[in-house]
């Protein structure tokens, strides 16, 4: 190796910019700190700035009302009279909660379909996972017009030539078909995590368990989903992390509607300090937003642990 | 088989092989791959059906029964491509996800691999923290974003977008960076730093070269997240920054109901991600989850 001859200038160049710098922060920290100072400055100091812009009166197009101190009246607000907020919050619940359990279930059945040897597995594989390189935007373009548009959708010629009634799904199922929309996209999500799992899984421990006897639904409720738990358990928070800011969606499928039907929280914040221009409110509905999340994430983190450790027992 | 009533009783045919004659089980996996073929199909059949219809006509876009066979055009391509602002929108997107992907690196990937390498009592801390990070809603932080960019004259500017979308893909950067650099032995680092090698050239001519593919599916991963990222763009962006989600929702807008234009301009949007996602395929999990799942 010719290590040494690169290794001189260097070890003398590195020297000099060590004087240079501080000779007291070690490599570890200069390496590190750069990363860790970006992401607080990005991403923790906006979130104070969103605590103390939430406890203000602000709205941005009448600075002539300049920023009173408003205490906890924006937070006050928002949980007891704004019935769109409280709408909002059972509507991400419900969308979030059927989102992850269609995609996730879908997922599964796809995972054990591409855990077999067959051919043009690699072809199939890359088809299954397609969906979820389609912009969210994209997607719902798509969605709405191709398929649940009531006039020219392909679901609508399905229905007209099976001498079904006519179904405008985007005003009649909102929320179903924001579910249907966004699970299209996540199933291949849960997909990958999952059959990386199976594809982990020891083919010995299967074969140990045919041995005893164990075979179809058995095996599959006694050994395979046991084995799965965990990437099961990372599916759901995941899914649940990301899924809780769908916002592409609904934006362009439904716009929230009809009325405040299936406005999220993350639509409501948006609405609140674009259209509204209210900073205050939009930073509360904000901490709000984050509280909610911080709760789903404890709650399903617990309650995965319990489950699984039932299970395992 | 047939109407066993409950749910749970109904067992998938290849299960229960071991109890049925070699001649049925021999069918069971042929029609279990055919069943694998036509689910494949139709998960994909939006985004054929989006290609294809772009080399329609309008009339023939939008004709009831569905066109199967049409007298294909690039008259769509051709408008949505030079008729409009799509290549400013489309540049706008290469430079904010080349950009942030860039920036995110400059700065992730020597965390990444000080925290690989240097490991101490807080790495693990230090890991979580930059993954919470990461898992914080963005509504929590998107207000005072507004109203700073608003300020000091980043709203709609590339510089702005590039900060942030660095901010959105250093998390999994770190974590997935880490991952692969705990993966590079040992003694190759011991040698390299016996040989008299700084840290720098180490990190430089030693671990990046090994980690090449890590890196490269990394990249692809963060590409694809600026790319096809909305929320942020859609509150921060107008005419001079936005990107082609943008592009895609004020499309639809003008010309909502001219399918076959709208396909082109959508596939035209999604072909980059394709070319990207199917490339990285192999680390697309490790990407999804952090690094967890391997």
């Amino acid at each position: 190796m010719s290590a040494s001859t690169i290794s001189v200038p260097d070890a003398a160049s590195s020297s000099v910019t060590g004087r240079i710098r501080s000779p007291r922060i070690p490599a570890r920290l200069l390496l590190l700190l750069p990363a860790i100072i970006y992401l607080a400055v990005l991403t923790q100091a906006p979130f104070i700035l969103t605590l103390w812009y939430s406890v203000h009166k602000w709205i941005l197009d009448q600075p002539d009302l300049g920023r009173p101190w408003v205490g906890i009246e924006n937070f006050k607000y928002a949980i007891t009279q704004d019935t769109v907020f409280q709408q909002a919050v059972l509507t991400t619940l419900i969308i979030t909660v059927l989102i992850i359990a269609v995609s996730l279930l879908l997922g599964l059945g796809f995972a054990l379909l591409l855990n077999r040897k067959f051919f043009g597995r690699g072809v199939v594989r890359a088809l299954m996972i397609a969906p979820f390189f389609v912009m969210p935007t994209v997607n719902a373009v798509v969605w709405k017009n191709f398929f649940l548009d009531p006039i020219i959708g392909l679901f609508d010629w399905l229905l007209t030539s099976l001498h079904l009634a006519r179904v405008d799904f985007l005003t009649s199922y909102p929320k179903l078909s924001i579910v249907a929309i966004a699970s299209w996209q996540w199933t291949p999500f849960m997909m990958l995590i999952l059959l990386a799992g199976l594809q982990g899984m020891s083919e010995e421990v299967r074969e140990a368990a045919r041995i005893d006897g164990a075979a179809g639904w058995a095996e599959f409720r006694h050994i395979t989903l046991p084995l799965l738990a965990r990437y099961i358990e990372l599916c759901i928070l995941l899914g649940t992390i990301y899924v809780l800011n769908l916002f592409g969606e609904i934006r362009v499928a439904t716009q929230g509607g009809p009325g405040t039907e299936s406005t999220t929280v993350p639509y409501y914040v948006y609405q609140t300090i674009h259209d509204y221009n209210d900073v205050g409110s939009a930073a509360a509905l904000g901490v709000l937003a984050v509280v909610f999340a911080s709760l789903i994430a404890a709650g399903l983190l617990r309650l995965l642990v319990r489950t699984f450790r039932e299970g395992q027992a | 088989m047939i109407g066993s009533g409950i749910a749970g009783r109904a067992v998938p045919a290849e299960q229960s092989e071991a109890s049925r004659t070699p001649q049925m089980q021999s069918l069971v996996g042929p029609l279990l791959t055919l069943a694998t073929y036509a689910i494949a199909f139709i998960f994909f059949f939006p985004i054929l059906w989006t290609l294809l219809s772009g080399f329609k006509t309008e009339v023939d876009a939008g004709a009831s029964p569905p066109l199967l066979f049409f007298h294909p055009t690039l008259a769509n391509y051709h408008s949505a491509l030079l008729e409009t602002d799509y290549f400013d929108f489309f540049k706008n997107t290469v430079i904010l996800a080349i950009g942030s992907t860039v920036l995110a690196f400059l700065l992730g990937v020597p965390a990444a691999y000080s925290l690989a390498i240097y490991s101490t009592k807080r790495t693990k801390g230090t890991l979580t923290w930059v993954l919470s990070t990461k898992m914080m809603p963005i509504v929590g932080v998107i207000v005072p974003i507004f109203v700073i960019y608003r300020n000091i004259g980043l709203l709609d500017s590339r510089l702005g977008m590039v900060f942030l979308y660095a901010a959105m893909n250093m998390p999994l950067v770190i974590w997935m960076m880490h991952s692969f650099f705990t993966e590079v032995p040992r003694p190759i680092l011991e040698a390299a730093g016996v040989d008299g090698a700084g840290v720098g050239t180490i990190l430089t001519r030693v671990v990046l070269p090994i980690s090449g593919p890590g890196l490269a599916s990394t990249g692809l991963i963060c590409l694809i997240f600026s790319w096809n990222e909305f929320f942020l763009a859609y509150m921060l962006t107008a005419g001079n920054a936005g990107t082609l989600p943008i592009y895609l929702v004020r499309f639809m807008s003008s010309h909502g109901q001219s399918l076959a234009s709208m396909s082109a301009a959508s596939t035209i949007a999604i072909a980059p991600v394709f070319i990207a996602g199917w490339s990285a395929q192999r680390a697309l999990v490790r990407g999804l989850t952090m690094g967890a799942v391997k």
